[in-house]
C-alpha cells in the first residue's frame, strides 16, 4: 500500500539574502511589530493634560 | 503574650511571632497604600508604548484561556475535531500576539531605561519571563504529537543534550514535556508575572530620563 | 516625612519618587478589559483566517512504504553501531564523551540517564514476533554470536548495500539496494533487517519501542530516536525548509507563522565558527545564554545602560512632558 500522504505542505515563501533566509510571514511579523512600535512612539496619546491635574504629588 | 478579653477582633495585634500578622504585614507592604489599583497615574504616562505591558498580560490570559478549552478535549482532540483545531488556531495565534506584545514592551522598556530607580528587580523580571515564555512554548510545540513534534524534539535534543541537561529534561517524551508545558511552566510564568506587576506597582512608572521635580 | 517605602526620595541613581509627581485620572481596569477584547478579537480573527497547521505524523508503516530501503539500511546501521544514536554518547549510551564548552565536558557531565540499546531498536520488537521460524532462527544465531562477530557481519552487510551515487561520488556497494547485494557472509543481518522492514510496514512497529514499557506509551523517545537515524524524516523537514541549516529554528511548514523570536539562537548556526563546529550546539547554547545574561543585567553594565542615552527615543515618549517642564 502506497504510504499516507506525509507530506501535505511543502516549504512556504521564503525571502534569501546572503545568509539569512527568512519565511515572508515571520518578515511580516517583524515588519509589522516594528511598525507598531514606530506608531506607539508618534502618534499622540490623548491625556487630556491640564485638567484634573493634581499639582501636588503623593497621589492617594 | 497575655490576652486581652476586651479587644473587638478589627483591632490588629502588633504580636511579632504570630505569623498570621507578619504575612499580612508583608502582603500589605507590598505595595505603597493605595497603589495596588490606583485610579490615578503620573502625568508623564502619555503615550501609546504603555499599553504594550497590558497587551502583553491580556494576551497572556488569552493563552491559558484557550490553552484550558484545548485542555477539555485533551492533548488529541484537535487532531480529530474541527472545533479543537480551531481552539488550536487561538491558542498558536494568542501566542505569537504575547511574543509580539512582549518584545515591543521589551523595546520601549529598554529607550526608557525602566531599570532606574531601584527598578532594576523589574527589568531582570522581565527577561526572566521572555525566557521562560519561549521555553514555555517550545513545551508546546513538542507537545503537539504531529510531524512538526517529531522534528522539533529530534533537533532540540541536540541542543540540550550537548549540555547535559537533556538527560533529565527529555524532549522526545511528549508526555513530560505536555506536563511541563500545562503545569509547571504556567506556575511559574504566572508566578513570575504577579512578581513583575506587583514590582511595577510598588515602585510606581519610572519617571522621564532627567526629569526633576517641579519646587 | 520620612517614607518607609524604598521609593521615598531621591536613590542613588537620582531618579525622583514617581509617587512625587503630579498625577491625573486614569482607569487601570477600564484599560486591562479593553486590552483582553482587543487580544480576544484579534485571537479569534487571526485564528479563523489563517488556522494553524497540523501535519500528521510519520508512522513507522508510511516510512517503510515509502522508503523502504532507507528502512533496511537504518535497521543495519543499529545493528552494527554506526547509527547516529549508536555513537552520540549520553545521556543515550558511551560511545562517545560529547560536546564540550570550552574545556567543560557538559554532554558527559549529564550522564547515560537515558539508555538506549541501538541494537535494541531492531532486535527488541523483531523479538515479539512469533511464528516466523526464519526470524526466530535469525534472532538465536544474533543473540548468541560475540559482540565482534555482530558488527563484522552488520558492516559488511552496509558495506555491501553501499549508498548511491551522490554529490559527484560513484554508487558504492548495491547502490544503496538490499535486493541487489552481492553473496558474502553476512550472518543473520539480511534476514534480520528484512523482517524488520516487513514488520514497520504492516504496522506492527508502531508503538513497538514505547520507552514506558507497558501498554500506555507516552514516552517515544526509542521511536523518535530511530526516525531520526534514518534520512527520511530529515528529508521531509528540509523540503518544508525545517532543517537546523535552513534557519529552521524559527519556521513553520507551509506559510504559517513560526518562531521569530528564535531568530538569533538559530543565526549563530549558520555562520563560522559555529556551523562547522563538532560543539556547535554547545557553543551556541553557552553564547545565548551569555547574552541572555547580559540583557538581564543591562542595569548594571555600563555602555549598555546608557544606549538609551544616545539613542534617545525617550525623547519622542515623554515629549509632553519636556515639552511643559521646559515652559515652567
Amino acid at each position: 500500500m502506497r504510504g499516507l500522504s506525509i507530506v501535505a505542505e511543502g516549504a512556504g515563501r521564503y525571502i534569501h539574502w546572503g545568509v539569512i533566509q527568512i519565511s515572508q510571514t515571520n518578515l511580516i511579523i517583524i515588519g509589522v511589530m516594528v511598525l507598531l512600535f514606530v506608531l506607539a512612539l508618534v502618534v499622540p496619546f490623548p491625556s487630556g493634560h491640564g485638567d484634573h491635574r493634581d499639582e501636588q504629588g503623593r497621589g492617594r | 503574650m497575655t490576652t486581652h478579653a476586651d479587644e473587638t477582633a478589627s483591632e490588629a495585634t502588633t504580636d511579632t511571632s504570630n505569623w498570621t500578622n507578619w504575612l499580612r504585614t508583608k502582603i500589605v507592604g507590598l505595595v505603597p497604600p493605595g497603589q495596588a489599583l490606583p485610579d490615578r497615574q503620573p502625568v508623564y504616562v502619555a503615550s501609546w508604548i504603555y499599553v504594550f505591558g497590558v497587551l502583553t498580560l491580556a494576551s497572556l490570559v488569552v493563552v491559558i484561556g484557550s490553552g484550558c478549552v484545548l485542555a477539555i478535549g485533551g492533548s488529541a482532540w484537535w487532531h480529530v475535531s474541527s472545533l479543537g483545531h480551531y481552539v488550536n488556531s487561538v491558542h498558536l495565534w494568542s501566542v505569537q500576539l504575547l511574543f509580539g506584545f512582549m518584545v515591543i514592551h521589551l523595546w520601549g522598556k529598554f529607550f526608557m531605561a525602566a531599570w532606574r530607580g531601584e527598578r532594576a528587580l523589574t527589568w531582570i523580571s522581565g527577561v526572566v519571563l521572555f525566557a521562560v515564555s519561549i521555553g514555555t512554548s517550545f513545551t508546546g510545540f513538542l507537545a503537539q504529537t504531529n510531524f512538526d513534534a517529531q522534528w522539533i524534539g529530534g533537533q532540540a535534543k541536540d541542543g540540550l543534550n550537548s549540555v547535559g541537561v537533556g538527560a533529565w529534561f527529555n524532549v522526545l517524551n511528549p508526555g513530560q514535556m505536555l506536563m511541563w508545558h500545562i503545569v509547571l511552566l504556567p506556575l511559574v510564568l504566572v508566578a513570575l508575572t504577579a512578581m513583575h506587576v506587583i514590582l511595577v506597582r510598588r515602585h510606581g512608572v519610572v519617571p522621564p530620563i532627567d526629569a526633576a521635580l517641579e519646587g | 516625612m520620612i517614607s518607609k517605602w524604598p521609593s521615598g526620595g531621591r536613590r542613588r541613581d537620582n531618579t525622583p519618587d514617581s509617587h512625587d509627581f503630579p498625577t491625573r485620572p486614569y482607569d487601570l481596569v477600564k484599560e486591562f478589559a479593553i486590552a483582553l477584547v482587543v487580544v480576544f478579537v484579534l485571537s479569534v480573527g487571526l485564528a479563523a483566517i489563517f488556522s494553524s497547521p497540523d501535519e500528521k505524523p510519520i508512522t513507522m508503516s508510511a516510512w517503510a512504504n515509502t522508503e523502504p530501503n532507507d528502512v533496511v539500511l537504518t535497521a543495519v546501521g543499529e545493528l552494527a553501531g554506526t547509527t547516529t544514536s549508536a555513537t552520540y554518547g549520553p545521556p543515550y549510551n558511551s560511545a562517545v564523551e560529547g560536546q564540550k564548552l570550552g574545556p567543560l565536558p557538559l554532554q558527559k557531565w549529564g550522564g547515560v540517564r537515558l539508555p538506549v540499546d541501538s541494537a535494541g531498536l531492531v532486535v527488541e520488537p523483531l523479538s515479539n514476533v512469533s511464528g516466523d521460524p526464519t526470524l526466530t532462527a535469525a534472532l538465536s544465531s544474533w543473540n548468541t554470536a560475540t559482540p565482534d562477530q555482530r558488527t563484522t557481519w552488520a558492516t559488511a552487510y552496509a558495506d555491501a548495500i553501499g549508498a548511491p551515487a551522490a554529490d559527484g561520488e560513484p554508487a558504492t556497494g548495491a547502490g544503496g539496494d538490499p535486493g541487489g547485494v552481492a553473496a558474502g557472509d553476512y550472518g543473520p543481518v539480511p534476514a534480520l533487517s528484512a523482517a524488520f522492514l516487513q514488520l514497520a510496514r504492516t504496522g506492527g512497529l508502531e508503538g513497538a519501542l514505547t520507552s514506558s514499557g507497558n501498554f500506555y506509551g507516552g514516552d517515544t523517545t526509542k521511536s523518535l530516536l530511530l526516525l531520526s537515524d534514518g534520512a527520511y524524516l530529515e528529508d521531509q523537514a528540509r523540503a518544508k525548509n525545517l532543517a537546523g541549516d535552513q534557519w529552521g529554528m524559527m519556521n513553520e511548514a507551509g506559510n504559517a507563522p513560526g518562531q521569530p523570536w528564535m531568530w538569533l539562537y538559530t543565526f549563530w548556526y549558520q555562520v563560522p565558527p559555529f556551523s562547522n563546529s563538532d560543539n556547535a550546539d554547545a557553543l551556541v547554547w553557552g553564547l545565548m545564554m551569555v547574552l541572555t545574561l547580559l540583557l538581564m543585567f543591562v542595569p548594571f553594565i555600563p555602555g549598555l545602560r546608557s544606549i538609551p542615552r544616545w539613542i534617545p527615543l525617550h525623547r519622542l515618549i515623554w515629549r509632553d512632558y519636556y515639552r511643559n517642564a521646559k515652559h515652567s
